[in-house]
């Protein structure tokens, strides 16, 4: 497991096992080896044998020409992501069944009038699925076009700079679920109720991290901009179009923490086609998924629009 | 200070080996030798000072001699085809492979930006024209056209990565052929590692490679800059960049030198080869003769064309 060793001495971004530099900013992190006091001359020695050792090309670290024992030597390490905590799964199967006819029930009319009564369920599985929840300060500094105190162009710039807190945002590194699935589920749980170990569901599929910290780190500073970016079109940026919306984000005190959240994953036949649904594990309220249209219905309503409009024509020509 | 310092620089210590007890001589301004009797490899280690700060880190070498010397063959045989023939033929001599000193500079950048913003619009005009039957007629077309909005803001980023030379000998421009180094690479600097090697000590002052760092960094604002502009398009961007909270590293990094010697009467040509990537730079001596007989052929024939157009007319 990666922890965090201490705090970068500049943006106060935690520093974690292996981190030369800081990810953030740049900063080298502190060394533990003292520097020399007067001039001293050595001859490195291996200690398996003795021999004087030399870095070498084919072992891209210094060895012993002799014996050929490596010398260790603290390089940036990148490890896989592994997960600090599972937030517990809250609901049950007998939950995440009724949350499935309810949410097949609520979708309109457009959907086939038996598709409650007709779904059938093949299969509802337990899953932690993997993603970031990071706190950070920032200073974002934006530049847009947007289509207030525009003149002859539709479009005008503007620019501007503000201080953004994130807090407890939540970034999916899952594979398995879409970015879609997890924006729908993803607010339903309680980030407060982290454990250590899996619980409230037996045989569950457990995702883990297929992504190394550094490219981790990259995903979460292109989320970082992009959730930037929106926030200054909501909140800053003066209109209500946009386009060419740039961010610079400078960030502070970045701490990441990596955790398996939990989700009922259902896939549903109707009529020999299978459907998929996701569930979130803590509150079965956050529902997302497929279903099937009525293709009869989609018609009906395509034919009674055609005939209102032959009508209106048939009326309007009359006059 | 300065005299000092260069003073040292062209000095030489007197060191024993440590393996043999032979008395070794050794240029102040390299950290390691290798023992001419012994073939001990030393490292020598010597309190940091203000200008010759202790390394923190270093990339190591991952191209070999043998790799090295054939990118610089056929880096040689590719140059342009109005270098020096003598220079192309040439046989590259490797002086050393050497961990050379540079800084790795970071910063917050606070800059103060203005420029002309261009939006597009597009407007429907009329116009005449004479159709193929050789009437006057009246037409209208849509124009695209540019109306120019000023902006003015301000811009705050980190700069990271910046890596400027520490060495005398090497020229940051230099340096910048065959850069970038892959600093996923970086190991915190142990003196086992450039056992065996020649490491170099900083020869510029630390001033100077913050100078260095400082231009670099601002030619990154401006291309960030660039890409922040909204618009269609944009123009007289004009900008006053603030640095502050300053890092900076004495990182070693591998490179092979090369140098070609071409002509008796021409000092010889450096060629540096990334040690890391294999990526090799240096200066290509033109050839003046070249230029001068491609220039005569240029004139020749817009001369000859004059020359015809006249003639039909």
């Amino acid at each position: 497991m990666t922890t965090a060793i201490q705090n970068c001495e500049r943006c106060e971004s935690p520093l974690e096992t292996g981190d030369l530099r800081c990810s953030i900013c740049g900063q080298a992190s502190p060394a533990d080896r003292p520097h020399a006091e007067t001039l001293t001359i050595q001859i490195l020695r291996c200690k398996g044998c003795g021999a004087a050792t030399a870095y070498d090309i084919e072992h891209q670290a210094p060895s012993c020409t002799f014996c050929d024992s490596v010398v260790e030597v603290e390089t940036v390490d990148d490890p896989m992501e592994q997960s600090e905590g599972y937030l517990p799964f809250t609901t049950g199967q007998d939950e995440a069944r009724k949350a499935m006819r309810h949410w097949l029930s609520s979708l309109g009319w457009f959907r086939p009038s038996d598709l409650t009564t007709s779904a059938r369920l093949e299969q509802l599985k337990p899953l932690w699925w993997v993603g970031w929840v990071f706190d950070a300060e920032s200073e974002v500094s934006w530049a847009a076009d947007s289509n207030a105190g525009s003149r002859r162009s539709a479009w005008a710039p503007h620019s501007g700079q503000v201080n953004m807190t994130f807090d407890d945002i939540l970034v999916s590194a899952s594979r398995g679920l879409s970015q879609s699935e997890v924006s729908a589920i993803g607010p339903g749980c309680d980030l407060g109720s982290i454990r250590d170990q899996p619980e409230g569901a037996q045989n569950a599929t457990i995702e883990q991290f297929d992504l190394q910290r550094s490219q981790a780190r990259q995903q979460i500073i292109a989320a970082i901009q992009n959730i930037a970016a929106a926030r200054v079109e909501q909140n800053e940026i003066p209109g209500t179009s946009f386009r060419k919306t740039s961010v610079s984000v400078v960030l502070r005190k970045l701490i990441t923490r990596r955790i398996s959240l939990p989700a009922w994953v259902l896939a549903y036949r109707y009529k020999g086609r299978l459907y998929r649904m996701v569930i979130s594990g803590q509150d079965a309220s956050y529902v997302t998924g497929t279903a099937p249209y009525s293709i009869a219905k989609i018609i009906f309503v395509a034919l009674c629009a055609v005939v209102a409009f032959l009508a209106f024509f048939a009326v309007v020509a009359a006059r | 200070m300065t005299d000092a310092a260069s003073e040292e620089v062209a000095d030489q210590v007197e060191i024993s080996c440590q393996a043999c007890g032979s008395t070794l001589l050794l240029d102040s301004n390299l950290r390691t030798t290798v023992c001419p009797y012994c073939a001990s490899p030393s490292v020598i280690e010597r309190p940091p000072s203000a200008n010759r700060p202790a390394p923190s880190f270093v990339v190591g070498f991952v191209v070999d001699h043998d790799r090295a010397a054939e990118a610089v063959r056929s880096w040689i045989s590719s140059t342009s085809i109005f270098a020096r023939s003598d220079f192309k033929q040439a046989a590259p001599e490797l002086t050393r492979g050497v961990y050379l000193p540079a800084y790795l500079y970071g910063a917050v950048a606070d800059s103060n930006y203005s420029a002309r913003i261009g939006e597009n619009y597009t407007e429907t005009e009329t116009y005449t024209t004479t159709d193929s039957k050789g009437n006057t007629v009246t037409r209208t077309r849509t124009v695209t056209k540019t109306e120019y909005r000023s902006l003015s803001g301000d811009h705050s980023t980190y700069i990271v990565d910046v890596v400027v030379t520490a060495s005398a000998g090497v020229t940051n421009e230099a340096l910048e052929a065959i850069e970038p180094f892959d600093l996923r690479a970086l190991r915190r600097y142990e003196p086992s590692f450039i056992s065996g090697w020649l490491a170099e000590d900083p020869s510029r002052s630390k001033d100077d490679c913050f100078q260095l760092s400082h231009d670099e960094s601002v030619a990154k604002v401006e291309q960030m800059l660039h890409d922040f502009m909204p618009g269609d398009s944009h123009s007289g961007l004009q900008f006053e960049t603030r640095l502050s909270q300053e890092v900076i590293d004495l990182v070693l990094l591998p490179v092979w030198s090369f140098a070609v010697r071409y002509a008796e009467d021409r000092p010889p040509v450096q060629i540096l080869v990334n040690g890391q990537t294999g990526r090799v730079g240096g200066k290509v001596p033109i050839s003046a003769i070249k230029v001068t007989i491609a220039v005569l052929i240029g004139v020749a024939i817009v001369g000859g064309f004059a020359l015809a157009i006249a003639s039909s007319h």
